[in-house]
C-alpha cells in the first residue's frame, strides 16, 4: 500500500513585510524518513522549518500535518498536532532557570498523567538515551554546548513524538561532537521510527544522515533541487547544486 | 581637504592621437596615489573627437581597491561619451580583483540623496507610524491579557502558580527595603517643605495633614510604582527578552504552552498582589518620615501628630492610593512582559527594550495617576 505523506507543504509562500523569503514551496515528507533541508545562509531553511512546526503562518499556502491543515486548527486540535512534534532549536531552547530533568518534566506534566516517580523514570531513561545519565540535576549553564544539544534532544523526545525537528544541530559544535550527534540522530531514527526533519548546511551531516534532501536557494526563493545525497552530489545538472555538494566556491 | 598640485607626469603618461587616447599608469593605482590618479583631471585631456580610450596596465605594478574605482570612472566616462574603452596588460589576478570588488549591476542599489528637511520629515513620519503600531500592539496585548485573566475565573489551574512565589518574592519582598527607605525620605523631605511654610502662619500641627494625605493618596503609590518599574519591570523585560533570544519561548510554543499563561500571568499577578502591600507599608514609612520632621523641626509631640493625622486621614485616602497601586502594578508588569516579548535579535535588543520598558512604564504610571486624580476630584472622593 502506498504510504501517505506525514507532512505536506502546498504552495507555501513566506513574506516578511514586502520581502518574499520563500515563494510557492511544495513538497511532501514521508513517515520515518530523515528529510534534510539544505541551502546557503539566508535561503530560508529555518524559516521553512518555522512554518512546519507552526511557529509562523505562511502568507499563502498550507502546511498539512497528518492530513490536517495546521494553520486552520485552533485550541485542543492544535495542541494535539503540536504534540506530534519534538523540536531541537539552534540555540537549544532549554529553560535556563531549570535543571535538565525539570526541562523534560515540564513537558511530561503538561501532556501526561504520570505520577512523580513515573516521570522520574521517563526523565532518566530519556537522559540516558542521549548519554546524559548522571546529569539530571545540572542546569543548562553547567554543561557543555554538546551536552545542551543532547539535553534538548532528550526533551524533544520526551513525548515520543512522531516528528523530530532539528534546526542546525551541529552549529557551534566541534566536528567530533557534531559527528556523534549525527550518529545519535541516525540511531534514534532507526530505533524510534520517527520522521526527522533536519535543517543544516553542514555537508558531512547531510551526507551521513539524510534519506532525502530538499535544497533551497536564495535566488529562486524556493526549491532548487530534491533528491538523495548521491543524486544531488553526483548526478545533478544544476551547477549550483553541484557546487554546493562538491564544495566548490 | 585642499588638493595639492601633483606632478602628473610621475604618475602616468598619456598619448593622444587623432581619435585615440592612451593612458599608461607609471605608479601603482592605489589609495596612496589617489591624488595623482584623479580620473576627472585625467579625463579633461580627452579630446571631443576621441573615439577610443586605452588603459595600459603594464607599467603600473601593484594596485588596490582604488584601481577598481579608477577603472569604473574611466569606463563610465567612455560609456557616457560614446568612446570605446579597453584595457591592456590586465593580468588574470587583476581581472579577478576587478570582478570581486567591481560594480555588480544586479546587486547595485540606487542611493537616493534626500535633503535634510525631507529626511527629517521622513524620520518624524516613521517614528509616528512606529508609535501608533506600538500602541496598537500594546492595546492588543492588554486585551489578550485581560481575557486570559478572566478565563482564570473558570479554570484557575491554567497558569503556572508554581512560579508565583518566586516572582512575588523578587518583586515584592526583595523590593521592600528600598521602597521603605525611599518613601520614608520622601516623607521627611515633604515634611520639611511643609514645615517651613506652616511655621510662618503658626499652623505647625497641619504638617500631619500635609504629609499624611500627600503620601497616602499620591506619593506612596506613585513612588512605589516607579521603583517597581525600575526594579521588576526592567527585570521582566530582560528575563523574557533573553528567553526570546535563546529560543526558549519558541520552545514553549512548539510544546503547546501558552507563553502568556506560562510567563506573563504569574508575573502580572505577583506584582498586582505585591503592590498594595508595598504601598501600605510605604504609606507607613512616609508618615513616619513626616513624624520625624514634626518632632525635630516643629517640636510637635508624637501624640499630637498622630491625633491630628487620625482626625484628618480618611479610609478613602488610603483606599484610593492602594487601589491605584493595584492598577499601577498591572501596568508595570504588563509593560515589562510586553517589551520582553518584543525583543528581536540579540543582546543589544534586550538592552534597548529594557530601557524602553522602564520609560514606558513610568510614562503610563504618570498618565494613569493624572487620570485617577481627575476622576477622584470630579467624583469628590
Amino acid at each position: 500500500m502506498e504510504q501517505k505523506p506525514i507532512i505536506q507543504l502546498k504552495n507555501v509562500t513566506v513574506k516578511y513585510g514586502d520581502r518574499t523569503i520563500l515563494d510557492n514551496v511544495t513538497t511532501d515528507i514521508m513517515p520515518g524518513e530523515i528529510f534534510v533541508i539544505v541551502g546557503g545562509s539566508g535561503c530560508g531553511k529555518s524559516v521553512l522549518l518555522r512554518q512546519i512546526i507552526g511557529l509562523e503562518q505562511p502568507a499563502e499556502g498550507q502546511v498539512i500535518i497528518d492530513g490536517q491543515d495546521f494553520g486552520a486548527t485552533t485550541g485542543e486540535a492544535r495542541r494535539q498536532i503540536l504534540r506530534k512534534f519534538g523540536v531541537m532549536f539552534q540555540s537549544n531552547g532549554l529553560f535556563a532557570s531549570m535543571t535538565l530533568a525539570e526541562n523534560i518534566e515540564l513537558v511530561l506534566e503538561e501532556y501526561t498523567h504520570l505520577n512523580s516517580s513515573e516521570r522520574d523514570e521517563v526523565i532518566e531513561m530519556n537522559l540516558r538515551s542521549v548519554g546524559l545519565g548522571g546529569f539530571r540535576n545540572f542546569t543548562p549553564a553547567e554543561v557543555s554546548g554538546g551536552m545542551r544539544k543532547r539535553a534538548a534532544l532528550a526533551r524533544a523526545m520526551a513525548l515520543n513524538p512522531s516528528i523530530l525537528c532539528f534546526d542546525e544541530p551541529s552549529s557551534g559544535l566541534d566536528p567530533v561532537t557534531a559527528a556523534s550527534l549525527d550518529k545519535l540522530i541516525k540511531n534514534l531514527n532507526s530505533v524510534l521510527g520517527a520522521t526527522m526533519i533536519v535543517v543544516t548546511h553542514d555537508l558531512e551531516s547531510i551526507m551521513s544522515i539524510s534519506d532525502r534532501i530538499l535544497m533551497l536557494d536564495t535566488k529562486v526563493k524556493g526549491i532548487l533541487a530534491t533528491g538523495t545525497a548521491e543524486e544531488l552530489k553526483n548526478y545533478t545538472k544544476d551547477p549550483n547544486v553541484f557546487n554546493f555538494f562538491n564544495r566548490i566556491a | 581637504m585642499k588638493k595639492t598640485s601633483v606632478p602628473t607626469e610621475t604618475y602616468y603618461s598619456t598619448n593622444l592621437s587623432s581619435d585615440l587616447f592612451r593612458l599608461t599608469p607609471l605608479l601603482p593605482v592605489s589609495l596612496e596615489n589617489a591624488l595623482g590618479f584623479d580620473a576627472a583631471t585625467i579625463l579633461k585631456q580627452v579630446e571631443p573627437e576621441t573615439k577610443s580610450l586605452i588603459l595600459d596596465c603594464r607599467k603600473m605594478g601593484s594596485y588596490d581597491s582604488y584601481f577598481v574605482i579608477f577603472y569604473a570612472a574611466l569606463e563610465k566616462f567612455c560609456l557616457a561619451n560614446n568612446i570605446q574603452f579597453s584595457a591592456e596588460g590586465v593580468t588574470v589576478d587583476m581581472k579577478e580583483f576587478l570582478r570581486l570588488f567591481g560594480s555588480k549591476n544586479d546587486l547595485k542599489t540606487e542611493i537616493k540623496k534626500q535633503s535634510f528637511f525631507v529626511n527629517y520629515l521622513n524620520q518624524i513620519g516613521n517614528h509616528t507610524i512606529n508609535i501608533l503600531k506600538d500602541t496598537r500592539d500594546f492595546i492588543e496585548f492588554i486585551g489578550e491579557l485581560i481575557l486570559k485573566m478572566l478565563n482564570l475565573i473558570v479554570n484557575p489551574t491554567q497558569i503556572r502558580w508554581r512560579d508565583f512565589p518566586l516572582h512575588f518574592t523578587k518583586a515584592g519582598v526583595n523590593a521592600l527595603p528600598i521602597v521603605l527607605l525611599i518613601v520614608f525620605l520622601i516623607g521627611v523631605i515633604s515634611g520639611y517643605q511643609g514645615a517651613a511654610l506652616l511655621s510662618q502662619v503658626g499652623a505647625e500641627i497641619y504638617i500631619a495633614d500635609a504629609v499624611g494625605i500627600s503620601i497616602t493618596r499620591e506619593l506612596g503609590p506613585l513612588m512605589t510604582a516607579i521603583l517597581i518599574a525600575g526594579r521588576s519591570g526592567s527585570a521582566f523585560t530582560a528575563e523574557i527578552g533573553t528567553m526570546k533570544v535563546s529560543e526558549e519561548i519558541d520552545a514553549l510554543n512548539t510544546m503547546g504552552f501558552d507563553h502568556i499563561k506560562f510567563l506573563v500571568l504569574p508575573r502580572v499577578f505577583a506584582v498586582m498582589i505585591a503592590m498594595p502591600i508595598l504601598t501600605l507599608m510605604a504609606d507607613l514609612a512616609g508618615i513616619l518620615g513626616g513624624l520625624l520632621t514634626a518632632i525635630t523641626a516643629l517640636d510637635l509631640t508624637i501624640t499630637g501628630y498622630l491625633n491630628q493625622l487620625q482626625s484628618t486621614l480618611s479610609y478613602w485616602d488610603v483606599f484610593t492610593g492602594v487601589g491605584k497601586s493595584i492598577f499601577f502594578g498591572f501596568l508595570v508588569a504588563a509593560v515589562g512582559c510586553f517589551r520582553g516579548l518584543q525583543v528581536r535579535g540579540g543582546a543589544e535588543s534586550v538592552g534597548k527594550f529594557t530601557t524602553t520598558s522602564v520609560v514606558t512604564s513610568i510614562l503610563l504610571i504618570i498618565i494613569a495617576d493624572a487620570v485617577f486624580t481627575f476622576v477622584f476630584q470630579t467624583l469628590g472622593i
